[in-house]
């Protein structure tokens, strides 16, 4: 406390600021993830799922369930292939979707469909319902009396339903144990998770099967694979039933619990079910916007991202302006550079951005080199200042059709973005500089012109950076840093850097 | 050369004030807003001057709306010499001196002559705001031309010398002459290439120049050294300007007096943000003698005590004699030292008014 008590109150006002839009930034950055670079990629992994079959030619339908919904949280984008199909939702509040296919006469050829989702991320989401104990089964010998030994071995050794289930698959995976020979012989069960999930069942232990993809390589043509989840009274956890480790395959997506009967159909032969992934790298913005994830709940966030594009792309600018406002009050207050005007080099800046660097400054250098000279040539016939400023407008407004017709003709495109400069503030540029040209000398003149091109040359690096762009536009509390610092710049009472020059002959070297 | 760090800390120990320093310091502490106006328009100033007793430049008339300009002609009738001059003006822009007529037409300090018409035009112009701070519509002021004092002659070309005194809290601070140069177009100005030649608040001798931000130890024109020369009356000067600067209240404040041959001291404008410069020519930082001056709790009221105050404060903060820069009688410690006196003219930097 002591330290702040020493600060100035505009010191304590900037360090608040300062504070409050670092913090809201980093906020959004780790908690929400909006990515600070806007090259940060990250993976997306599209599951296919193709459904191919022969039409009968009359009427056919196909029902296609959906992953369920706090699978679908992963997902950032969906799209079906239809071909002539229609295709419709069902929507049923909380449970899986179904989609159906129909046609009311399939071609006898080999069809087929696809959905396609894309989820990003390889945090596991399971359904996370608090199932009921289920009853023991009711087993037949000898299996009863081997899953009663197994369960027993099991209890002797563990503590709590996770251990147990730990245990339990051990043992199960011992294939040399005598009750663990008479278990794996029975084979009517859909898959050996389903097996162990009833040998669980007889120790009261919730258990379901999760038939999902994993997500770790590419795959063409495969199947969903069946996976052991067992329940402890508070969540939900993977079980690899082979080696009885607890967790997931990398990245495993479940789009159905207990059975892997994805279709039904009516009207069709031959119907097959496979599934293909791929991996690919998309920036983690677009990922960002698409789950929306980035903006869901931020009681202080602002998201731009809502706002209608044409609005949006407005603020991509007005964003960039206090920042090259920054440049001049740095670049005169700390720098000394004499600039015409205050705000000039911003808005040179700006116009910079359209037409690019080299094509802006050779514009601007042509404009303000014929237009002092006319100016400088109006001021023979003495007129009044305001209808004088009107008659340079209009030879500026000359100037400009005539370069850009003229870049038209030779195909210039840059050349066309001369309308893009600001006329009104170019035309007063003009006057000034003819009147500092007229008191001065050319001397002035080219100095401050100098000085103002600077510093518009500084403040469209810094507008024109993207990363800024970027940092300016999805984290706009940022703009409580610039005020920050614009406030410690509004307080610096050190010499400006060409004051060192100025007043070198003062210096003292004692 | 003081480029980077090593430039920085010399400055400081050198006390030197920055402009950022100035107008957070100084101008924005001590001088009230509501009070810029007084000094802004010269009008105004020379009134405040008129009613308190202090002599200035006669007003002969004053333009101001362009309707007027056909009265112009009139008011210039039997005025052989005068000077025309926005009441808003900046930094000494858009001064028309005119100092002799000759068959109808009047001739400017350097022997070109003009018509009615083209001083109408220049008058045009100064009303449509060209020269005022911001560009807004101004009037101009015709006025007494100052006739110099003999004591300039040897080292000013054409124009007139102007006396620049830095006020502080009503205490003088710092001085110096303005002498014009061929190259200022005989105008008092330090940024049209005046030269400044800085003044001993305690003894009112001249010591070395500055030009162009550099040390000049001759005047460029005539090659006559610009130290040694005594301001005479200088005590009775020091008082003009502490009452100049009572009159606006401005804490901190540059009055500029002028020396005419007949009528003696006027006071001709007082300028709100004062330039730089004059720390150049008096070779002495402005800082410690303005903390000097802050720090003081109650300062005199009287005139009188408060350029004693002054004197002695610049008697004893004065930098060691350098033999190099006397000629002529000066007491203890009034001359600058010329450590500088080789240093590059420095042009990269705005006009000092400008900031």
């Amino acid at each position: 406390m002591a330290f702040f008590a020493r600060l100035s109150p505009l010191a304590v006002i900037a360090l608040l600021l300062a504070g409050a839009g670092l913090g809201l930034t980093l906020l959004k950055a780790t908690y929400y993830q909006v990515p600070l670079l806007p090259e940060l990629t990250t993976t997306v992994w599209s599951a296919e799922a193709r459904i191919g079959f022969n039409g009968e030619g009359g009427s056919s339908k196909v029902e296609f369930l959906l992953p369920p919904p706090v699978s679908m949280t992963r997902a950032i984008d969906e799209n079906f292939v239809s071909r002539g199909y229609g295709l419709a939702i069902l929507d049923a509040n909380g449970d899986p979707r179904e989609a159906t296919w129909t046609l009311r006469r399939s071609p006898k050829s080999k069809q087929a469909l696809y959905y396609q989702v894309k989820v990003a991320g390889d945090k596991v989401v399971t359904d996370a319902s608090v199932p009921p104990f289920p009853p023991v089964p009711d087993y037949r010998e000898p299996l009863g009396s081997a899953i009663q030994a197994v369960l027993t071995r099991a209890r002797e050794q563990s503590a709590d339903v996770f251990s147990f289930t730990e245990q339990t698959l051990l043992i199960l995976a011992d294939s040399d144990d005598e009750n663990v020979k008479v278990i794996r012989n029975v084979n009517d069960r859909p898959s050996w998770e389903h097996l162990v999930a009833e040998i669980l069942a007889g120790a009261r232990i919730p258990a379901r099967i999760a038939y999902g993809l994993p997500l770790d390589r590419p795959q063409v043509d495969t199947r969903l694979i069946p996976w052991l989840e067992v329940h402890n009274g508070d969540s939900w956890r993977g079980y690899d039933t082979a080696t009885g480790t607890p967790g997931y395959p990398p990245g495993f997506f479940i789009w159905r619990y207990d059975s892997p009967d994805l279709l039904s159909a009516r009207g069709v032969r031959n119907i097959d079910l496979s599934f293909s992934t791929t991996q690919t790298r998309v920036p983690q913005m677009e990922v960002a916007e698409l789950t929306g994830a980035a903006f869901r709940v931020q009681p202080f966030g602002l998201d731009l991202t809502r706002l209608p594009v044409s609005v949006q792309n407005l603020y991509q600018v007005a964003l960039m302006l206090p920042l090259g406002a920054l440049v001049v009050a740095f670049m005169r207050v700390v720098v000394g550079v004499p600039t015409f005007g205050t705000f000039m080099p911003i808005l040179i800046a700006l116009a910079f951005r359209e037409t690019q660097l080299g094509w802006g400054l050779a514009l601007f250098l042509t404009l303000v080199f014929v237009g002092l000279s006319l100016r400088l040539m109006l001021a023979q016939l003495r007129l009044l200042l305001v209808p004088r400023l009107a008659a340079i407008l209009v030879v500026v407004i000359c100037l400009m059709l005539a370069i850009t017709l003229l870049s038209y003709r030779l195909g210039l495109e840059q050349g066309l973005s001369i309308a893009l400069f600001p006329m009104v503030i170019l035309t007063m540029t003009i006057e000034r500089m003819s009147i500092v040209w007229e008191e001065r000398g050319s001397g002035e003149t080219a100095k401050e012109t100098l000085g103002t091109l600077l510093v518009a040359i500084c403040g469209y690096y810094v507008m024109n950076e993207p990363h800024l762009s970027h940092l300016m536009f999805y984290f706009p509390e940022l703009l409580l840093l610039v005020l920050a610092t614009t406030l410690l710049l509004g307080a610096y009472s050190g010499y400006r850097l060409t004051e060192l020059v100025r007043f070198s002959a003062l210096a003292r070297t004692r | 050369m003081g480029g980077g760090l090593s430039g920085w800390r010399s400055l400081k120990r050198a006390g030197v004030l920055g402009i950022n320093a100035r107008n957070r310091d100084f101008v924005m502490r001590y001088n009230p807003r509501s009070k810029y106006p007084l000094v802004d328009d010269k009008l105004t100033t020379k009134r405040l001057a008129v009613d308190a007793g202090l002599a200035v430049p006669d007003l002969y008339g004053a333009v101001h709306f362009q309707g007027e300009l056909t009265r112009l002609g009139r008011m210039l009738d039997g005025l052989d010499s005068f000077v025309i001059k926005p009441a808003h003006g900046s930094g000494g822009d858009g001064v028309l001196v005119i100092t002799e007529r000759r068959r109808g037409l009047f001739v400017k300090g350097d022997g070109r002559a003009l018509s009615l018409r083209d001083i109408e035009y220049f008058v045009s112009n100064i009303l449509s705001g060209v020269h005022s701070l911001g560009g807004i519509p101004d009037a101009a002021m015709i006025e007494y031309r100052v006739r110099p004092s003999r004591l300039f002659e040897a080292i000013s070309y054409r124009g007139v010398p102007d006396i620049r005194l830095l006020i502080f809290r009503g205490v003088p601070t710092m001085a110096m002459v303005r002498l014009p140069t061929r190259s200022s177009d005989g105008k008092a100005n330090l940024h049209q290439g005046a030269v400044g030649v800085g003044i001993a608040l305690s003894t009112g001798v001249t010591g070395h120049g500055v030009m162009h931000d550099g040390v000049v130890a001759d005047h460029p024109d005539f090659g006559s050294p610009l130290a040694g020369h005594v301001i005479p009356d200088w005590e009775a000067l020091l008082a003009i300007g502490a009452r100049c600067a009572d009159l606006t209240d401005l804490g901190y404040c540059g009055v500029d007096l002028v020396l005419d041959d007949e009528r003696g001291p006027m006071m001709l404008e007082i300028n709100a943000r004062p330039g730089l410069a004059i720390q150049i020519a008096n070779q002495c930082g402005l800082e410690q003698r303005l903390e000097a001056i802050a720090a003081m709790n109650n300062l005199p009221a009287e005139i009188d005590e408060r350029v004693a105050l002054a004197r002695g404060l610049d008697a004893a903060s004065a930098p060691p004699l350098s033999g190099a820069a006397t000629t002529g009688s000066v007491d203890e410690g009034v001359a600058p030292a010329v450590n500088g006196a080789e240093a590059p003219r420095a042009t990269a930097t705005r006009p000092p008014s400008a900031g």
